[in-house]
């Protein structure tokens, strides 16, 4: 092993040591930044020489222009996009966790659901949307309900799989020292399941923005799915692709305040 | 080593074997009849309007009596569904191979798509109906572009997870970059393909139904949003039940495919 990895590391040596000269930054950030850039330019060379309708793709500085000229209108349309992406997904993040522990509480329980549960995750829920519609109308609640259920599956899945997680000895030595069915779950399955449920949670925060972004295309009343169709609609492609980079934003925001939720429960549990 | 054994106590164990194989299929089978029997009770019992929610039989009914409008919107559904999904296969093991020959390629093009791919790409739908028109053009660039992503994902940690000690191996016989690439790194990223190709396939569904929502005249999408406009609320679930059947079957096709390509290389 060692004959055949000496040379290889000799090799590996010397080209660490020419790129070492360069900061270890630059080399992580360089290459993309230059892609992008790339990708910008060819992108602005496509509609500034005509070869594309500014009409079917404007050219990035239009849409950045955009971007500031109807930020009053996109921030304002942002808001029942999120605040119905953040209900959908709490809802949901309730549902879910406390679903899956019921149903892991018993075996047979278990062995009922989980198939069921992993039969919807294979079927276009996104078709029922229509259902919503007509069971709840096409205001704020029907977009919270569709996205809960959208983002329902995920988080379920997580809890089932994470309240498998923790070893079996743990188990045992929990009911040696007599504890309640309670006790073991708060104190050891709950924190082995986390890493599992914030990964189903992180699921379901794109899965709830869909939900809610799909919902606003169907119902087209507010929020920034509608400035999608609606811009869609005028062949205003500049506009549409603002309101993208809008849900963008939405969808990062709120995905950096799970991954913060996720830091500040892992702390927490990590210091007891 | 089963037949070295046959002291009496293990001749039970294959009973308690066929029997916890029979409660994993039979708990869940019971487990769906009894929602569907609920719902039946539930729906006529509690006397819900058909509009709001018609029973399974209501459905069953819509189902049967509709069969040819049904199928026929189901054709071009199924098409688009699948030729987006090729199409995406092609690119996104293309791609994924190209930028396994080239580190700085790849550490170029790489991030891009995974920020690309942040996006929620169902918001693009209008986008390409814009560029695409109406037609089965845009429901096929829209399947395509939904199911790059994880295809094109999973085909780079596979490429990546090939062992290093293998390509070493690969670099001190000699083999040429290509013949690493197929003999090694290309059967080691079969794995990672294949449950990128999974979610791809449910995604495709997913892209397809979506774009047939905002703009179509045809496909189960379709199907289902004037229905929606009817308020035919038994004729919508008849055409997911349809649907559900097209997804599920899609997805055996993918996992049938697996094992044939599991099989093909023994393992």
């Amino acid at each position: 092993m060692s004959t055949l990895e000496a040379p290889v590391r000799l090799g590996a040596a010397t080209r660490l040591a020419a790129m070492a000269r360069l900061p270890a930054l630059a080399r992580l950030i360089a290459p993309p930044a230059i892609a992008t850039l790339a990708l910008f330019a060819g992108w602005d060379l496509l509609v500034r020489s005509g070869a594309v309708s500014a009409r079917l793709l404007p050219a990035p500085e239009k849409v950045w222009n955009t971007l500031l000229r109807s930020m009053s209108v996109l921030l304002e349309q942002a808001q029942p996009t999120f605040w119905a992406a953040i209900a959908g997904i709490f809802a949901a993040a309730v549902l879910g966790i406390l679903l899956g522990i019921a149903v892991s509480v018993s075996l047979i329980a278990r062995q009922a659901v989980y198939p069921t549960i992993v039969f919807f995750q294979l079927i276009p829920k996104v078709a029922l949307a229509p259902v919503f519609l007509i069971w709840f109308g096409t205001g704020f609640t029907a977009k919270v309900v569709f996205a809960v259920f959208i983002a329902f599956f995920p988080v379920l899945i997580g809890t089932i799989a994470g309240l498998q997680a923790a070893p079996p000895s743990y188990g045992r030595l929990c009911q040696s020292l007599l504890m309640s069915r309670l006790q073991i779950l708060l104190t050891v399955e709950l924190p082995f399941a986390l890493p599992h449920i914030f990964s189903g949670l992180r699921i379901g925060v794109t899965f709830a923005v869909i939900g809610v972004v799909l919902g606003e295309f169907i119902t087209a009343q507010t929020g920034l799915g509608y400035i999608i169709l609606f811009s869609a609609n005028n062949f205003e492609t500049a506009l549409l692709l603002a309101a993208i980079l809008m849900l963008c934003a939405v969808g990062i925001v709120l995905f950096a305040l799970f991954l913060a939720l996720e830091a500040i429960v892992t702390k927490l549990y990590d210091s007891r | 080593m089963v037949s070295a054994v046959d002291t009496p106590p293990l001749t039970a164990a294959p009973v308690t074997l066929a029997f916890d194989r029979a409660r994993g299929v039979m708990l869940p089978m019971a487990f769906g009849a009894g929602l569907l029997l609920l719902w039946q009770l539930a729906a006529s019992g509690l006397q819900i309007p058909k509009v709001i929610l018609p029973t399974p039989t209501d459905v069953f009914g819509a189902l049967l009596n509709n069969a040819d409008t049904i199928w026929q919107q189901t054709i071009p559904t199924v098409r688009d569904t699948l030729l987006g999904f090729g199409l995406a296969t092609v690119l996104g093991i293309g791609l994924a191979s190209l930028l396994s020959f080239s580190r700085v390629l790849r550490d170029a093009v790489y991030p891009l798509i995974i920020v690309i791919q942040l996006v929620p790409k169902i918001a693009w739908t209008p986008l390409f109906i814009v560029w695409a028109g109406i037609g089965w053009q845009s429901r096929l660039t829209i399947a395509t572009f939904i199911c790059f992503f994880p295809i094109f994902i999973a085909m780079m940690a596979g490429l990546e997870s090939t062992d290093r000690s293998l390509v070493r191996l690969c670099r001190g016989l000699t083999a040429s970059a290509w013949r690493t690439f197929w003999l090694v790194r290309l059967p080691g990223s079969l794995t990672y393909l294949f449950a990128g190709l999974k979610i791809a396939i449910t995604l495709s569904v997913i892209g397809v139904i979506v774009a047939e929502f905002i703009s179509s005249s045809e496909g189960l999408g379709f199907l289902i949003l004037k229905s929606a406009a009817l308020l035919q609320t038994d004729m919508i679930l008849a055409a997911i039940t349809v649907l559900c059947i097209v997804g599920l079957i899609c997805y055996g096709l993918v996992h049938s495919g697996e094992v044939a390509v599991r099989r093909w290389r023994g393992e």
